[in-house]
């Protein structure tokens, strides 16, 4: 056998040394994941119950659920999703299977990493100037929802064309031999195949514009609603304005009470990410390849 | 093997559904007349935002049909809004400024004042300050501009935990109606903030900041005090009377800072904003911002 040399065993030992730490800096990526989730169940677990979920805030707002909020976030999302979606896999179709690679389509690409750059205060600004007043909105569900959209709208278009790049390039050009045009091809082989991707994009989209505070805060989220929203055109209470609301603008707020929101908060949020993991798995069990 | 991709297409156009339906369902059923609701959108001062809610809750079982949307942002903000048409009550716990009221003019909205009640400015201090009375020209020797007083020991005392003995002030931001009334009443017209406070973004981080810092002393709504800071009296002169901040002191102007609090709507209140109005100057409505911790226009004996 060969006998360890000094140098050996000290590449070894550093060799160890390094891989500890490296698991100990993950770990501690993990540390805070951790104690913010305890914290919110220990602090925020006893505040929930059905008729936290499902009933109106009272006594300015020190008591009562989060009903008006909870509503409020789902017509936020599932309008900015509407909105989004068709525009933002439209964009990724164009980009991924028609365009070419010329100068316009570097600038497109260009402009789409910096879209998703952009601070969300900057597309709250954007969204008042355009939305809000220039189209004459109001502040409404339907502009904070817009604002939403064009703020997401980056997230969209790059991971679909990720999910659209990863099918087979062969996959295509069998289906071109045989006579199809790029639209059949598309519709019968890469969209089925590329399903998965574009539906994790998708809910992960869902799961960042529950929790964005800024871009609704001026476009269509209200400090208090004695009402739930009914039509794109009303305004509308949301769970991230008001946890915001609660923690730093009320007095005498009792102390679980923003945990408790939080804690529906992440859970909305993190249950989505499941939900999209669960997708994938089942979508990509039938994959061809 | 077309058939078996289409219908995973179907499953991608169900779910879409799916959503639309959840859209549906988060219609609400509570208000049945749907169509007829009328909404007053009232926006602006932070001071006045919590009593803005409570008259909002309130108002929802006087009159069920009529909707109150309530959006705090500062005094600034609310009169900026109405300026440009989009609320029809601006609260705000300062006046009106001269450009705003030329801007919204331009606009074709002439701002009608209406005050809704008083508000004592307290001082705030950490509860191991031995300080207990301060006077005007302190404060504005603090605060202001060209101000000599950085030190705590310059006012003749030494805070226990405060080992810099440094002055941290906390102050608000500046679209804020509190920063711009401490400002007009305190520093005196025309003077400006000496550099360097803190300028937080809500009275309630004002408290709590100075609750956990022995240097600190803030200013803020009364009405926002709590067990855990100290609130002095305060002296119009030195040598002069010292008075605590209460709602009394603020209704019979003896305490030095007390300021009305504002509604503004684009002219001649009309229909449901005018008969909301009417019902937050009446008896009910000034007791809820008795409740709160704000001095009434008027007497009120409340439950």
């Amino acid at each position: 056998m060969f006998e360890t040399t000094d140098l050996n065993q000290r590449n070894r030992q550093v060799e160890s040394r390094v891989k500890t730490l490296f698991l100990l800096m993950t770990l501690l990526l993990i540390l805070p994941v951790l104690v913010i989730l305890t914290m919110l169940v220990i602090k925020g677990g006893p505040m929930l119950s059905i008729d936290f979920l499902f009933t109106e805030p009272t006594q300015g707002m020190t008591a009562g659920g989060i009903l008006p909020a909870l509503v409020g976030t789902v017509w936020l999302v599932v309008v900015a999703l509407l909105a989004s979606v068709p525009f933002g896999v439209a964009a990724a179709l164009y980009l991924s299977e028609y365009a070419a690679d010329n100068w316009l389509t570097r600038i497109i690409n260009l402009a789409i990493i910096n879209l998703a750059g952009v601070p969300s205060i900057v597309h709250a600004l954007f969204g008042v100037g355009a939305f809000v007043l220039f189209f004459r909105f109001g502040t409404s569900i339907l502009a904070a929802s817009l604002t939403l959209a064009v703020m997401t709208l980056p997230v969209v278009i790059v991971s679909t064309r990720e999910a659209l790049q990863a099918v087979p390039h062969a996959f295509r050009e069998a289906c071109w031999n045989m006579g199809a045009t790029r639209w059949q091809t598309i519709r019968r082989v890469v969209l089925p195949n590329s399903i998965s991707g574009i539906l994790t994009g998708v809910i992960l989209e869902v799961s960042r514009t529950a929790g964005e505070t800024a871009p609704i805060m001026f476009t269509g989220a209200a400090f208090y609603l004695p009402f739930l929203p009914q039509s794109v055109y009303d305004q509308t209470m949301a769970m991230s304005l008001h946890l915001f609301v609660i923690s730093t603008q009320v007095p005498d707020v009792p102390e679980g009470l923003p945990y408790g929101v939080a804690l529906v908060l992440i859970g909305m949020v993190l249950s989505m990410n499941a939900l999209s993991i669960a997708f994938r798995t089942y979508l990509r069990g039938k994959k061809k390849w | 093997m077309t058939t078996r991709y289409n219908s995973d297409l179907h499953r991608f156009g169900t779910l879409a559904l799916l959503l639309v339906t959840l859209v549906a369902c988060g219609r609400p059923s509570d208000n049945g007349d749907g169509g007829s609701r009328q909404v007053i959108q009232n926006k602006g001062s932070d001071t006045l935002v919590n009593v803005a809610q409570a008259w909002a809750e309130e108002y929802k079982t006087v009159k069920p049909e009529v909707a109150v949307a309530v959006t705090g942002g500062g005094s600034g903000t609310g009169i900026s809004a109405l300026i440009n048409g989009t609320v029809d009550l601006a609260s705000s716990s300062r006046q009106i400024k001269a450009s705003e009221k030329q801007q919204a003019q331009k606009n074709g909205v002439e701002p009608k004042e209406h005050i809704v009640g008083f508000d004592a400015l307290a001082i705030f201090l950490h509860p191991d300050n031995p300080i207990e009375e301060m006077s005007l020209q302190q404060l504005a020797a603090i605060y202001g501009e060209g101000g000599t007083i950085d030190s705590w020991s310059q006012l003749g005392v030494s805070v226990p935990g405060c080992g810099s003995d440094e002055i941290v002030r906390v102050s608000r931001q500046n679209n804020s109606g509190t920063y711009a009334y401490f400002k007009q009443a305190v520093l005196g017209k025309g003077m400006e903030y000496k550099l360097g406070s803190r300028d937080l973004h809500g009275s309630k981080d004002v408290v709590d900041l100075v609750e956990h810092t022995p240097c600190a002393i803030g200013y803020s709504g009364l009405a926002y005090a709590n067990e855990g800071v100290k609130v002095p009296c305060v002296r119009r002169q030195d040598g002069g009377e010292c008075v605590a901040p209460s709602v009394a002191s603020a209704l019979d102007k003896s305490y030095a800072i007390a300021r009305p609090l504002f509604m503004y709507t684009a002219g001649e209140p009309q229909g449901e904003v005018a008969e909301y109005l009417q019902w937050i100057l009446s008896h009910d409505g000034q007791c809820i911002l008795f409740e709160k911790g704000y001095a009434p226009v008027l007497t009120v004996t409340c439950s």
